[in-house]
């Protein structure tokens, strides 16, 4: 093996980049395919080719670092600085659909009648199931914490116990939002009050089932003793995406939930 | 009664079974050892067999679906036949 002079990280060569970019070619003449013609079998090819590109990637980065060492300070730098830069770029891209919401609910119209929320809309209760899931994503910010003390202070025991509980909480949310969904008397078709409450929560829902794997895969990899009390990037970069989840959230609830109620 | 409160301390302390005991243990060791191989394969390749057969399906699966996805785009673009 050649030795390098430097502490920086170069690649192995690796297929996932340009099958990568088949997968989401697949995935979007997918989505024509089944919007245009009814047939769901390249979007479905799509999305299986993504989750295996997307398995064996970042498989492939558990094993440069974890097994392989490439993971110096130098690199580890390079990495949180890509995670921030990713996550305001996520941000970016709510603050379009709270753009949306607030161009049409600050000056509702006369089609509208005038008022928000539009007439005939009967908006979801904040202090009921919505009151609840804030609660419930507000504990979880506390038990990631709490899970990330525990792994710097080597308590193995309880990191397992906090993280496991802020997965939990994770699919707890997901699944009551699910049923809300399911539950609401208004749908995604009802003007622009349902446009811009199904949207804004629905990618909110997304990330919040991304970051949930993104906690579980860290999960499973600190029973594998992956993590040691010093480096645990994986982790802290899962528990930074989980709270700006937790803060969109937050924005969602005040604005949409309850200023829009 | 003491000695069956002993059985019975020894029962709830008995060590798990070889078998699935390996797989609470910590593997990294090993783990680093083999990635670590000198043997020049790159890492999407170098755990072994099921990373080949992995590869080769994922592989084979973009390049079918990109055939497909060509040919139904050029289907789509022509005109269609009239009555």
């Amino acid at each position: 093996m050649a030795h390098q002079a430097h502490s920086y990280h170069m690649v192995d060569p690796s297929p996932w980049p340009i099958l990568g970019a088949a997968a989401a070619l697949l995935v979007t003449s997918g989505l024509t395919m089944w919007f245009h013609y009814n047939s769901p079998r390249l979007l479905i090819l799509g999305l299986l080719a993504t989750i295996l590109v997307m398995f064996q990637w970042w498989r492939d980065i558990v094993r440069e670092s974890t097994f392989q060492g490439h993971h110096t300070p130098m690199v580890q730098k390079g990495l949180r600085y890509g995670m921030v830069l990713f996550i305001t770029s996520e941000a970016f891209f709510f603050l379009g659909f709270f753009w949306a919401f607030f161009h049409s609910s600050l000056a509702p119209t006369p089609e509208l009648g005038g008022q928000w929320p539009p007439v005939g809309i009967k908006p979801l209760n904040p202090m009921e199931v919505p009151l609840l899931n804030t609660a419930i994503l507000l504990a979880s910010g506390v038990t990631v914490t709490w899970a990330h003390h525990s792994i710097t202070e080597a308590n193995r025991k309880q990191a397992i116990q906090a993280l496991l509980l802020t997965v939990l909480l994770g699919f707890y949310f997901t699944a009551l939002q699910a049923m809300e969904y399911y539950e609401a008397p208004f749908s995604i078709a009802d003007g622009v009050y349902g446009s811009t409450f199904f949207v804004a929560t629905g990618f909110h829902g997304l990330h919040v089932i991304i970051g949930s794997t993104f906690l579980l895969v860290c999960l499973l990899r600190l029973i594998k003793y992956h993590f040691t009390s010093n480096h645990h990037f994986g982790f802290e970069a899962a528990a930074w995406y989980w709270h700006f989840v937790d803060v969109v959230w937050l924005f969602l609830y005040i604005f949409i939930y309850w200023w829009g109620s | 009664v003491y000695l069956l409160f002993q059985a019975l301390r020894q029962i709830s302390q008995r060590t798990i079974s070889t078998a699935s005991r390996r797989q609470l243990e910590n593997r990294v060791p090993e783990n680093q050892k083999l990635f670590q191989e000198d043997n020049g394969l790159p890492v999407h390749l170098k755990g072994g067999a099921k990373d080949s057969l992995l590869y080769r399906s994922t592989a084979g699966l973009a390049l079918f679906g990109t055939m497909y996805t060509l040919y139904y785009l050029l289907v789509s673009s022509m005109p269609k036949k009239p009555n």
